[in-house]
């Protein structure tokens, strides 16, 4: 048990240092001020890749059991879901497309 | 009555019953800020127009936010560090191992408050800053969003902290009694405080940068 956390105190520090090179990155991209879809992709990706590092290190997800995988991975579908819909609502205006239209025309 | 499960793994689930809990709480705790921030989605994406937030916001003492944030998740993991591997140790009687185990425990549970305490402090900044502007929730939607979703955050920040509080406190004489269901303890306390770090993580882009 003792090598095992020494290893993951290794770790623990790679992954703080990660974690601080990838805010200053997302900080130095938003000076870029860069058109908002490309700047939406790059800065969530960046937020995805910093929250998993810390999910999987500093939360011990990584090598967890099926029995925390099963309702957390219903829990993101359900969130995705939710995102989704709500975001769907507002389609036309997002993708330019018109099938709101489609129940308003005679 | 003992509660079962605290420190030996449960056949069914493969887990303690503290690590199962923690978890099925903080899949609640996902759909409370994705209903947030899915709202934020939909009244942004509809809007006709948006402030732009890096120039109504701090930036950069958002990111002093984050780093201190970060290293608070930091010095938590470290404070299980400090306990996990001495366990056995102290439940044979080993005074020394069990003394020194504590020691560290306490210099980085104590970090991890002061790290909260300090986001607490530049958050406040934060808020006094934009309430002497005369921007309040009712402003507009943007910064409705944006108290509710950081005023819920600092809220989950406080009850960390009441909890850490506890257990750098009064709640660490488990340590002695208990070393393995105390480490666990700590486990599933960092759990969700590094739950709140990954808030964090998601709302500075978010409701700062993009």
């Amino acid at each position: 048990m003792g090598h095992d956390v020494a290893a993951q105190v290794r770790s623990y520090m790679f992954v703080f240092g990660a974690l601080l090179v990838l805010t200053l990155v997302t900080v130095g991209v938003s000076y870029l001020r860069l058109p908002e879809t490309p700047a939406v992709i790059i800065g969530l990706s960046i937020a995805l890749t910093k929250a998993a590092l810390v999910a999987m290190y500093f939360m011990h997800l990584k090598g967890e059991k099926p029995a925390v995988y099963w309702p957390l991975g219903l829990t993101a579908f359900l969130f995705v879901g939710l995102l989704v819909s709500v975001l769907l609502s507002e389609g036309d205006h997002l993708f330019g497309t018109e099938f709101g239209d489609a129940f308003t025309k005679e | 009555m003992e509660i079962p499960y605290t420190t030996e793994v449960r056949p069914d689930t493969g887990l303690t019953n503290p690590k199962l809990g923690i978890w099925l709480f903080l899949a609640s705790e996902v759909m409370l800020f994705g209903s947030l921030f899915s709202s934020y989605a939909l009244l942004r994406s509809g809007a006709p127009t948006w402030p732009v937030q890096h120039e109504v916001l701090s930036v950069p003492l958002a990111a002093l936010n984050t780093v201190v944030l970060i290293a608070s998740s930091v010095t938590m993991v470290m404070a299980w560090a400090s306990l996990a591997p001495h366990t056995a140790a102290v439940r044979a009687g080993d005074g020394e191992a069990e003394a020194r185990s504590l020691k560290r425990y306490r210099l980085f549970m104590g970090l991890t408050l002061l790290g909260g305490a300090i986001f607490l402090v530049v958050k406040s900044i934060e808020y006094s800053d934009k309430f002497s502007h005369h921007l309040y929730p009712a402003t507009n939607n943007f910064l409705g969003l944006y108290f509710t979703l950081t005023g819920l955050h600092a809220l989950h920040v406080i009850v960390g902290m009441i909890v850490n509080g506890f257990l750098w406190g009064p709640g660490a004489r488990m340590w002695r009694s208990e070393p393995e269901r105390f480490a666990n303890r700590i486990e599933v306390a960092g759990i969700y405080w590094h739950f709140v770090d990954v808030v964090w993580i998601f709302l500075f882009p978010v409701l700062y940068l993009l």
